[in-house]
């Protein structure tokens, strides 16, 4: 679905260059759940963000089912996004005019969708994720987790095929975390979406089918859980960490 | 429950009004403003009131190319704060798959809302407005005024028309920096660092002095007058702002740092850093407020100045209904006599001369004093005491007592206490007078054609025997208001006699209804654009500290909050928060202060001796411009205030 080839990314000006990325490569199948860790300033949100088409890469590709995201024209971004893309962020980035309904359904009315359309996809994505009853809230009445999880099914209501998440537990407490996190394995699961997911929490990230490592812009290692359980890839995982030398805060 | 893009713009300019009220409410003003005045321009009643009055149109139409452009400004610079602020709001709707043109589309479409919400509740309150301008000129005209609530469709046309324009260049920019937008920019446009202009302690040391020396070059320039030496201190003026601000704004942290002991002493520390964090990165913004606040005390200044010497000119040449004063000695001409015989009716009337004293000890007297003196004579002029005693009569003042063997003084009043010290006795031929006392009532008393300039000495008939006659001339009291018409008729007749060499050169001629309505107009010219521009100028000036200020609700709430819980009591808050204020909003209101309250005192001593007396004098005109200022400001700063206050300070 996704293929990353050779990209780089540079900050800075002539005389003060930063390389965040230094030709990363790697692929993401459908139906994947993929965990992207590092330490602070690795270049995971970065890479995310160059994914997502929020920020430009440097030099090399990013494919989307074949097809150059850089390529594309800015109405075709726009609908790429639209349809493709979905969004999950540390800080909820909900709209604070909007409830959480509107809130989800905001790009499904954008595409133009009929108003019984856009109220039925909104309650099923919503009962999916234990939400019906804060649909008319909005979000400041609501918890972190819950809009957390209005955050997800935003995400995934328009169809999304690839569900981008920088940080997702970020800012919950570990039950509001585990809950999002067992949601999203859900997704993945039930829903067969694609989840890119960037943390620096390794119980965040042994929800993962996959664990590529980030250190100073490169792939460091990558881990697969195969058969494992999750607490032996828990596990694994820390014991990546602790050779790539992140320190404790990074990997609590 | 489906949203869409219209929607949402609705909702987004809702929320805009409530969050930036301030902006809000002023944009509503400004709207009034502008209606109201164009009210003036387009209404038919005060075009009629008086020739004099014509150029009101034009004088209100270029003040409003300024104001236009000031508040044009304002909504510029509020659009593009609030676009930074909400960068991150508008990198989702891209996000979500919006492309940039509809992002851009969006945020035009809810400022087009704000604006128009704001142009008829404006338009409303402007109806309000115009109706106290109309009061305001009515009275000053001396008519009656009757509330009547009308709608002026041009008026409206006009201000739609400058609303248009205002908004449609201030969005220009906005609309293309959103349509050239990258998510990146606009999500991570929170973090991005604002520069310091100055780096280096030296240079900063340097710009500091050079504009401190520019301040005072410039304003002293500003006050020796003149349109080359104005334009060159207005130069100087400016550059002096920039620099102050600049160096000043990036120099407190050095300052600081460098003295740890201060730093720590109170709530230094904390009032020092909230303060620089936002200072040290405004320092441009507070030179424009800066410059925006001298213009405006400039402009109180100018117009209370104005107000002041027509009131006080009009109030010396109005005090007789009809006067005309002849130049030369030889008799009034009988072509004035013949024309207000067969046009004017009069109550009372009295034709007279005025003589020449022998010699000019008075006038020398006058002119050793610290007074303001021109000497439009070489001789003291004389007055009988029954043409005075006349005088007084058809100008409607009380006798006055007189022994014989003395003489009098009238004169104007800032004169008074000069003149009463004068006790020597006046010599006319062989007869000596000892002094009687000093008048002051208005009399006419401009020039050498009036009633003596500045004063006259009044003298028993019998001792002008012998004296040479200055000029003669004419005062009445009329049955009615001498009307312009008449007035005008009596300036040709003028105008012919000198062209015809009959007479020697122009009469002094005053009506007293042609000065009242000459007085009212030229106020309603020169003042009402001048506080038109200074009220907008305040206006758009603190709106944009307030909502810098405004603006930091959220992160001083979270500092307030942490201070709590680091032990800081409420009250020790509360005293943190007046401190930064009372610094904030103190900074840029000091260098205007410095700046117009000198040019305001010496404007204001510009006009001829005599005018600028009582509430019209130096001292009272800068107060009272001082006063409208900080009033219009501390409006505001008591409204940011209390929002802070209570959004800010932990329960």
């Amino acid at each position: 679905m996704l293929q990353v080839q050779n990209i780089e990314k540079y900050y800075g000006s002539k005389n003060n260059v930063t390389k965040a990325l230094d030709r990363v490569s790697f692929d993401v199948e459908d139906g994947e759940f993929l965990a992207i860790m590092g330490a602070s300033g690795s270049g995971k949100t970065t890479l995310l963000n160059c994914i997502s088409t929020i920020d430009t890469i440097s030099a090399g590709k990013i494919l989307l089912d074949g097809v150059s995201v850089a390529d594309l024209s800015e109405s075709k971004l726009a609908r790429f996004r639209r349809e493709r893309l979905g969004f999950v962020f540390q800080d909820f980035n909900l709209l604070d005019t909007l409830t959480i309904e509107e809130n989800i359904g905001l790009a499904l009315s954008l595409n133009h969708q009929d108003c019984g359309t856009v109220q039925n996809r909104v309650r099923e994505v919503a009962g999916k994720l234990g939400i019906t009853d804060i649909l008319t809230k909005f979000p400041y009445q609501v918890s972190g987790g819950q809009k957390q999880r209005a955050a997800c099914a935003r995400a995934m209501v328009a169809g999304q095929s690839l569900l981008l998440a920088d940080e997702p537990t970020g800012a919950l407490d570990s039950r509001a975390s585990k809950n999002l996190l067992e949601i999203m394995s859900t997704m993945n699961r039930e829903m067969e979406a694609t989840i890119l997911m960037v943390t620096h929490d390794a119980y965040s990230a042994s929800y993962a089918k996959r664990v590529l490592f980030l250190k100073d812009g490169r792939v460091f290692n990558e881990l697969l859980r195969g058969e494992r359980g999750r607490s032996v890839f828990y596990h694994e995982i820390l014991d990546v960490l602790a050779v790539l030398g992140g320190d404790v805060s990074d990997v609590i | 429950m489906s949203v869409t893009l219209s929607e949402l713009s609705l909702r987004n300019a809702r929320r805009q009004t409530r969050d930036y009220l301030v902006y809000f409410v002023t944009v509503v003003m400004a709207a009034a403003l502008l209606y109201s005045f164009n009210g003036l321009v387009f209404s038919q009643e005060i075009s009629t009131l008086s020739g004099s009055i014509s150029m009101l149109p034009t004088m209100i139409l270029l003040a409003s190319v300024v104001v236009v452009y000031v508040f044009g400004w304002l909504v510029a610079y509020a659009t593009r704060f609030m676009l930074l602020r909400r960068g991150r709001e508008l990198g989702i709707y891209l996000l979500i798959g919006l492309e940039n043109r509809q992002v851009a589309g969006l945020f035009f479409q809810e400022n087009l809302a704000v604006g128009g919400c704001a142009l008829v509740l404006g338009t409303a309150l402007g109806g309000l407005l115009y109706q106290a301008f109309r009061a305001i000129v009515l009275t000053l005209f001396g008519l009656p005024y009757t509330f009547s609530l009308g709608f002026s469709l041009p008026a409206l046309g006009l201000t739609v028309f400058y609303f248009a324009l205002i908004y449609l260049i201030a969005l220009r920019r906005s609309r293309k920096y959103i349509r050239k937008a990258q998510i990146h920019d606009l999500i991570y446009v929170d973090q991005v660092n604002e520069d310091l202009v100055i780096r280096t302690g030296k240079m900063r040391r340097w710009i500091f002095s050079v504009s401190i020396a520019l301040g005072v070059v410039g304003t002293c320039l500003l006050m020796a007058g003149g349109s080359v030496l104005g334009m060159i201190g207005a130069a100087c003026v400016i550059a002096f702002l920039f620099g102050f601000f600049l160096s000043f704004a990036s120099g407190v942290p050095a300052f600081f740092e460098k003295r740890p002991a201060r730093k720590y002493r109170g709530q230094n520390l904390l009032v020092f850093r909230t303060l620089t964090a936002k200072l040290a990165t405004m320092g441009t913004l507070m030179a424009v407020i800066s410059l925006i606040f001298t213009a405006t005390l400039i402009s109180e200044g100018t117009g209370m100045m104005f107000r002041g010497l027509f009131n006080g000119r009009a109030a010396e040449s109005a005090c007789f209904d009809l006067y005309i004063g002849g130049a030369g000695d030889g008799s009034l001409s009988q072509d004035y006599l013949d024309y207000i015989q067969a046009n004017i009716s009069v109550e009372q009337a009295l034709c007279y001369p005025i003589y020449q004293a022998e010699d000019c000890r008075v006038m020398d007297y006058v002119e050793s004093g610290e007074e303001d003196y021109y000497r439009y004579l070489d001789r003291d002029p004389v007055l009988r005491y029954s043409d005075y005693a006349a005088l007084r009569a058809i100008a409607g003042y009380p006798p006055v007592k007189f022994q014989p063997g003395e003489y009098l003084i009238h004169c104007r009043a800032y004169l008074e206490k000069r003149l009463t010290g004068y006790t020597q006795p006046v010599s006319l031929g062989r007869t000596s007078l000892t002094p009687g006392g000093v008048y002051t009532e208005h009399l006419l008393q401009n020039y050498d054609t009036s009633n003596g300039p500045r004063y006259i000495i009044v003298v028993p008939d019998e001792a002008v025997e012998g004296l040479a006659v200055l000029h003669y001339a004419y005062a009445a009291r009329t049955v009615r208001p001498v009307t312009e018409v008449q007035f005008n008729d009596l300036c040709d007749i003028n105008y012919r006699l000198v062209e015809q060499n009959l007479q020697p050169g122009y009469s002094e001629i005053h009506a007293k209804a042609q000065e009242e309505a000459d007085a009212a107009a030229q106020t309603v010219l020169c003042v009402f654009p001048l506080f038109f521009l200074a009220l907008s100028l305040t206006m758009t000036a603190a709106t944009i500290l307030t909502i810098q200020q405004l603006s930091e609700t959220e992160r001083y709430r979270r500092q307030f909050q942490l201070l709590q819980k680091l032990g800081m009591d409420r009250s020790e808050m509360g005293k943190a928060l007046r401190n930064q204020f009372a610094i904030y909003y103190t900074l840029p209101a000091v260098p205007p202060v410095l700046i117009g309250v000198p040019f305001i005192l010496h404007l204001a001593h510009a006009p001829e001796p005599g005018v600028m007396v009582g509430m019209s004098s130096p001292g009272v005109i800068a107060a009272i411009s001082l006063g409208i200022f900080f009033l219009i400001y501390v409006i505001y700063i008591l409204l940011a205030y209390t929002s802070l206050k209570r959004n800010i300070l932990p329960k």
